[in-house]
């Protein structure tokens, strides 16, 4: 439906584009803003959203487009409390849908929080297609930039690490906000954001640096998984005032690593990053935090010692809206005489 | 006889360096003397709990289930005749792997006693159906066709154990060690718990090699020999399933161990029993130990599973034995 009317409303500007180089927007035109390399174009703001995974869920609350949800998928966590009753109103999905029930849902736009659902062949059971495919269903896409792996259709293994930044995100705002006709309400989440992480790190500026290192739980199992330099945990650490324990490997996000390798590291502060319920608090992952703590195998670990295993959630660590929450979150357990 | 005898302690002497090996290299590389200090003259410090709470631990689950399964995986080809046969392959192994994640994942079993009990379950309700489809048909349960579908049914139950382990996305990382095997999995009381029953099936084992031998002769000359054979493979049967089990609950499944091993055992001494479960029973642990260091080794900072290796190893010797002419029977 889109797709018949996008094409001959793009081959008329790329006309008018042609012709009269003074030709501005006219009404009706329309807008393409760069994503992740690819362009995504829309003749008017989309109506028909689908936000899959938290981060895009809670940047689709901020962005005050709430209202032309018609699906949520697959959060990692309770949602932050502004966002939570508008939340309570949308359709979710518990797990992610097939492609199928993806397009049975007929949105018009996807808003992605990770690349994963975009990887792998189109059509597989845990992947709604590559961008590519869903644009020519009349689908726009689009994907956390701190998140943009090198080529459409690949994963966390092809993310450029210079592109994990807060200013992706606040691109992300600003393109999101254009193609929604949402511009003042991202410049406003923008300027808070902004406002409120450079408040933390004025507060920081001068206090030492500890490690920190953010540690998927299932520590029971044997190897570990940490977040690596291309998380998103690795800038919102840096904001917070710290650093990344194990920001040196750079080849994935999630990191498995032998348990000896934490121990060699021995970090300052580990976070225990718990996942995947939309009723999970940091009090749930309690039970993980307990278990690091006992594991004789740890005793001599600095962040054990100083009871500095921290419960919390994977959700924070997520590129996007919670940015500033979560680097005033880390700072407050680093920095804790900072904040008092 | 002495040969052989001389052979098998020469064998385990090449286990105490495999032993020596696993606990000291890795991450970190630590020399003997650290080694002895750690378990000797425990300081607290960081190397020795490395030592003593990492590498100790994985020593352990390495010896257990290397010793289990090179035995089950003997016993296996002698009741059978199967030269192919091996818990891995028969689906022993997923089968006892299935019924650990069951437990864990639908029952909500989390006291890892627990985990032995459903394994050995597991364990024995595979082979029972693996033996019963690889018999449909003509000419009974022949080699070939009780690999067929000991493969088909460990896919199937190994496609079941990762639908589960993708029910619980929020434990995945728990779960993927019962899809594929590693010794980092067992902490010291679950090993403390799988020693007795690796202790039985040991103790079984062993004294089934006599029979094993009779029985190698074919059932009616083996009956006419005194062989109580039903007894024999209720009792051998038995063995496999306490051994593959435990192993299975300790390091998750393991594959292609059971299979090479006394193969290679075999060909050293030849085709008695007797021998043959002994020095199995030493040479998996060997392989299983040398295996998980190489995969501590390869992938730093993180590691390889060790059921990963033995796949690894394991496959082109299991190609090898299929290719070979005079491999329809033992």
């Amino acid at each position: 439906m889109l797709r018949k009317s996008v094409l001959p409303v793009l081959l008329l500007g790329l006309l008018a584009g042609c012709g009269t180089p003074t030709a501005d927007n006219p009404p009706g035109s329309t807008i393409t803003v760069k994503n992740c390399g690819i362009d995504v174009t829309v003749a008017g703001p989309p109506k028909r959203v689908f936000a899959a995974y938290q981060p895009a869920i809670e940047m689709a609350h901020a962005l005050g487009i709430s209202d032309r949800l018609v699906g949520t998928a697959y959060l990692d966590a309770e949602v932050l409390p502004e966002y939570a009753g508008a939340q309570a109103k949308a359709k979710y999905y518990k797990n992610l849908p097939s492609r199928e029930e993806l397009l049975a849902a007929n949105p018009d736009f996807v808003l992605s929080g990770f690349n994963d659902v975009f990887s792998a062949g189109g059509g597989s059971d845990e992947s709604f297609g590559s961008r590519k495919s869903l644009a020519e269903l009349g689908v726009q896409t689009w994907i956390f930039s701190p998140l943009c792996p090198t080529a459409d259709g690949k994963g966390d293994e092809a993310i450029d690490p210079a592109s994990v930044t807060m200013d992706n995100v606040y691109a992300d705002l600003r393109g999101l906000g254009k193609l929604f006709g949402v511009e003042d309400r991202a410049e406003t989440v923008i300027a808070d954001q902004e406002k409120r992480i450079a408040a933390v790190e004025a507060k920081v500026k001068n206090a030492p640096r500890p490690t920190v290192a953010i540690l998927r739980p299932g520590l029971e199992g044997g190897g570990l998984t940490v977040s690596g330099g291309p998380d998103f945990g690795t800038v919102l650490i840096k904001q917070a005032g710290g650093v990344n324990a194990f920001a040196d490997l750079t080849a994935k996000r999630n990191v498995k690593i032998g348990v000896e390798e934490l121990i060699k590291r021995n970090p300052d502060y580990i976070l225990i990053s718990g996942c995947c319920d939309a009723a999970l608090t940091p009090a749930s992952t309690q039970p993980d935090v307990d278990k690091l703590l006992a594991n004789p195998a740890f005793q001599n670990l600095k962040a054990v010692r100083n009871k500095h295993v921290v419960p919390w959630l994977f959700a924070n660590h997520s590129a996007g809206v919670r940015g500033a929450y979560t680097t005033e979150d880390i700072a407050k357990t680093i920095h804790p005489d900072l904040f008092k | 006889m002495r040969l052989r005898a001389a052979g098998l302690l020469l064998c385990v002497a090449v286990l105490a360096v495999s032993v020596l090996l696993s606990l000291s290299i890795g991450n970190q590389h630590f020399g003997a003397h650290d080694v002895y200090l750690a378990l000797a003259d425990f300081s607290g410090s960081d190397n020795d709990r490395v030592i003593r709470y990492l590498r100790v631990p994985r020593t352990a689950a390495g010896l257990l289930a290397g010793a289990a399964l090179g035995l089950a995986g003997a016993l296996m080809q002698g009741v059978t005749r199967n030269p192919l046969a091996d818990p891995g392959i028969l689906g022993v192994n997923a089968g006892a792997a299935l019924a650990v994640v069951g437990a864990i994942g639908v029952l909500g079993v989390h006291s890892l006693t627990g985990y032995v009990w459903f394994a050995m379950g597991g364990a024995l309700v595979a082979t029972v159906v693996v033996y019963l489809v690889g018999a449909i048909g003509r000419g009974g349960a022949t080699p070939v066709k009780l690999a067929l579908a000991g493969a088909a049914i460990s896919a199937l139950l190994g496609s079941v154990t990762s639908a589960i382990t993708l029910l619980d996305l929020s434990t995945l990382n728990e779960f993927r060690f019962w899809v594929v095997g590693s010794l980092t999995l067992a902490t010291g009381p679950v090993i403390g718990q799988a020693v007795p029953f690796i202790a039985v099936g040991i103790v079984l084992a062993l004294v089934l090699g006599r029979s094993l031998n009779q029985l190698a002769l074919g059932d009616e000359l083996a009956r006419s020999l005194g062989t109580r054979v039903m007894l024999v493979r209720v009792m051998a049967g038995l063995a496999v399933v306490v051994l593959a089990g435990t192993a299975t609950a300790i390091a998750g499944p393991i594959g292609f161990l059971g299979l090479a091993v006394p193969h290679v055992a075999r060909t050293l001494v030849g085709a008695d029993y007797r021998w043959i479960l002994p020095w199995s029973m030493v040479l998996a642990p060997v392989v299983l130990l040398l295996a998980d260091v190489v995969g501590r080794l390869v992938a730093r900072p993180s590691e390889l599973q060790v059921g990963i290796i033995t796949a690894v190893i394991g496959a082109p010797v299991f190609i090898a034995l299929v290719r070979r002419r005079r491999m329809a029977a033992l």
